[in-house]
């Protein structure tokens, strides 16, 4: 291969030879300084995330994830569609109400099918949208994330340690929260990609096809809701992602151990609600077969049955939690544990990520 | 020649360990040989210089920045070649040289433009678009090399810029880093265990060991031996040009392989050996000044401080 180094066979117009040799190929310019004008201080960390999303997008399990993660949009949106229609026209009704009716009993959808049978469905709208929004984020979404995170997020950090990168970032202008913003907003993009832009699509589409702008004005709140979700979703996610990578130099143990964490934690839940409903049922039926209880007839007097204690020990239902919380579906008394465990788990995959970025550099 | 970084008291301890001790120093601009035997605490210099590492006591300054304070600006004015073999994964050898130009705020399709530019001048042509992890280890060397100066920084830190080169491209890597100085102006700190390498291109060296500055000196002023002489390379048998000298009363040492010293000031002394050459008919096939050798200044100050120490 030719070598077209300077000082073998071409010195340079910039910067002469020591050795006086004049014969140089056009596009040879030597050294030349610079001094144009730099970009903003605060753009760096766009430099570095750039770098990650497009060498995430080299990857086509992932394009195929993504085009698999609109499809729950899809469906969502014909919600939407249906929603609308039965709101302006009457016809529509007959294909919207037994859809409605056939919902498993609890307060919103109550709510809702009230709506439909006394034929008010424009102001049902904001519970609708909310209650379709929150369904899509909450239950499809985090499945989605899960992979699509699993996919991108174990080689952002080991690859750096493995092949000592660090001492590359940070011997120029860049701090360790940059670098770290960086890494963290690959993340995000595509989480937005699959989240929020499809959640804002499903709400423009409402509008669009709502009988006037009017709705706008009802139903402002919800893109913030959308947001504010969406955030829940990203941050304490893509901080432990990036902490499990920071980890270690090997990606595929990042990867195992991001997997482990929602699969243990899922079926530790499953377990769990499995074994607490099973009681339910026999406490239920004890009571049934109690000679006192059948004369009362007090059904009321069970308990209620809340959402259990033990999805904590599943990430993706504390998420779901909180998510459904922001669209106004919970209380927040009853939704402060699951914010502190996201908390702690941000705070604490922070507070590693930084000691690990910062590691190889006190040696 | 201004002062390019200021030390002064910089200790460096890690736990128990004091890798820095209290280092006072003056480095000025041209190109600074950084010396010193392993774990003299180069690299650690190096890491407190651009603000990697904090500094247990001591202040600094390197250009007109603070040390710990303004580690940012250093660190943009300051192009650093790590020893380690570092490399970004999964991209080219110019996208890695655009990487790091963005990072030191160059807009996108300038850093580009730049980056082929430098990797011209390093010497990497078509190997420019493949990915680094195929890359020899001297062409990670000139990559590395590349990435240090595609922003145009005043001040280079090179650790090892030489090593895993072959000697041809060591004398052309060292003609870059000479022709950066020279006509660019920059200031150079040239960190290596390659004695020759300082010795051919530095204008001063610094010599470190256990974390303590043994030697802080221009190197014209090092290269000067205790007592002058004049070391000359004769043709043919010398006797009767020795002769002559004797009778000029000129002190003087023969040596092996018609070699001889001539002790006293230089300058005199060509003249003088210049005419009994022409008198005697000896050749002289070279005259130069004795110079003390770099490694026999490092040897010195590092054997001395042994016995100190």
């Amino acid at each position: 291969m030719a070598d077209h180094s300077i000082f073998k066979e071409a010195p340079t117009v910039a910067m002469a030879s020591p050795d006086g040799e004049s014969d140089q190929s056009v596009h040879h310019l030597g050294y030349r300084g610079w001094s144009g004008e730099r970009t903003p201080l605060w753009t760096r960390w766009i430099v570095i995330s750039k770098v990650g999303i497009r060498r995430s997008w080299e990857n086509r399990w992932l394009k195929r994830l993504l085009f698999f993660a609109w499809l729950p949009a899809v469906w969502f949106g014909l919600g939407f569609f249906l929603w609308e229609q039965a709101a302006n026209y009457p016809e529509w009704r007959q294909i919207v109400t037994p859809m409605i009716q056939n919902l498993p009993p609890d307060p919103v959808l109550d709510e809702i099918k009230e709506a439909v049978q006394s034929g008010t469905l424009a102001k049902a709208r904001h519970t609708v949208w909310s209650w379709l929004l929150n369904a899509f984020i909450r239950y499809p979404q985090p499945v989605l994330m899960v992979l699509v995170i699993g996919l991108i997020s174990p080689p952002l950090i080991s690859q750096d340690i493995r092949s000592r990168a660090f001492l590359l970032y940070f011997s120029r202008p860049l701090t360790r929260g940059e670098y770290l913003l960086g890494k963290m907003a690959t993340l995000w993009a595509y989480l937005a990609l699959i989240t929020t832009v499809p959640a804002l699509t499903q709400y423009a589409i409402g509008v669009v096809l709502s009988p006037n702008l009017g709705v706008i004005a009802a139903t402002w709140d919800i893109p913030f809701r959308i947001l504010a979700a969406s955030v829940v979703l990203m941050l304490p996610t893509s901080a432990l992602a990036l902490c499990f990578s920071s980890l270690t130099q090997e990606s595929r143990n990042a990867a195992f151990a991001w997997f482990a964490i929602w699969i243990l934690g899922w079926f530790t839940y499953g377990a769990v609600s499995t074994a607490e409903a099973f009681n339910t049922q026999q406490e239920f039926q004890r009571h049934a077969r109690d000679h006192r209880f059948r004369q009362r007839g007090a059904v009321e007097d069970l308990p209620v049955r809340q959402e259990s204690v033990w999805t904590h020990l599943s990430l993706y239902h504390t998420l779901g939690r909180v998510q459904s919380w922001i669209f106004g579906f919970s209380k927040m008394k009853d939704v402060l544990a699951s914010i502190a465990i996201l908390v702690v788990i941000t705070c604490v995959s922070l507070v590693v990520l930084f000691y690990r970025v910062s590691a190889p550099m006190r040696v | 020649m201004s002062v390019l970084i200021d030390l002064a008291e910089i200790t460096k301890d890690y736990g128990h360990f004091r890798a820095l001790d209290r280092i006072t120093l003056q480095i000025h601009s041209g190109i600074t040989g950084l010396l010193g035997p392993n774990g003299a605490g180069k690299t650690t210099l190096i890491k407190v210089l651009l603000g990697l590492v904090k500094t247990t006591s001591g202040r600094g300054r390197l250009l007109d920045f603070e040390l710990g304070r303004q580690s940012r600006e250093i660190r943009a004015h300051v192009g650093y070649m790590p020893e380690d073999d570092c490399y970004l994964h999964g991209m080219t050898g110019v996208e890695c040289v655009q990487f790091v130009a963005q990072l030191s705020r160059f807009p996108a399709i300038e850093a580009l433009r730049r980056a082929h530019e430098i990797l011209d001048f390093c010497g990497l042509a078509q190997e420019r678009y493949r990915l680094v992890e195929t890359y020899s280890t001297g062409m990670r060397q000139k990559l590395r090399f590349a990435q240090a100066i595609v922003h145009d920084p005043p001040v280079l830190i090179l650790d090892e810029p030489t090593s895993g080169l072959d000697p041809e491209e060591r004398q052309v890597m060292l003609n870059r880093i000479r022709l950066l100085s020279r006509d660019q102006g920059k200031a150079v700190v040239l960190c290596t265990h390659i004695l020759p390498d300082v010795q051919s291109i530095s204008d001063s060296v610094v010599i470190l060991a256990h974390g303590r500055v043994l030697v802080s000196e221009t190197l014209a002023e090092l290269s000067r031996p205790a007592t002058p002489s004049l070391q000359i390379r004769l043709l043919g048998l010398p006797d009767a040009f020795l002769e002559r000298l004797r009778q000029q009363e000129i002190e003087f040492l023969p040596q092996s392989n018609g070699t001889v010293v001539l002790q006293g000031a230089p300058d005199e002394l060509a003249k003088v050996a210049w005419k009994a050459a022409k008198e005697t008919g000896a050749g002289i096939r070279s005259m130069t000044p004795s110079r003390n050798s770099l490694e026999e200044i490092f040897v010195n100050a590092v054997r001395s401080e042994h016995q100190n120490g």
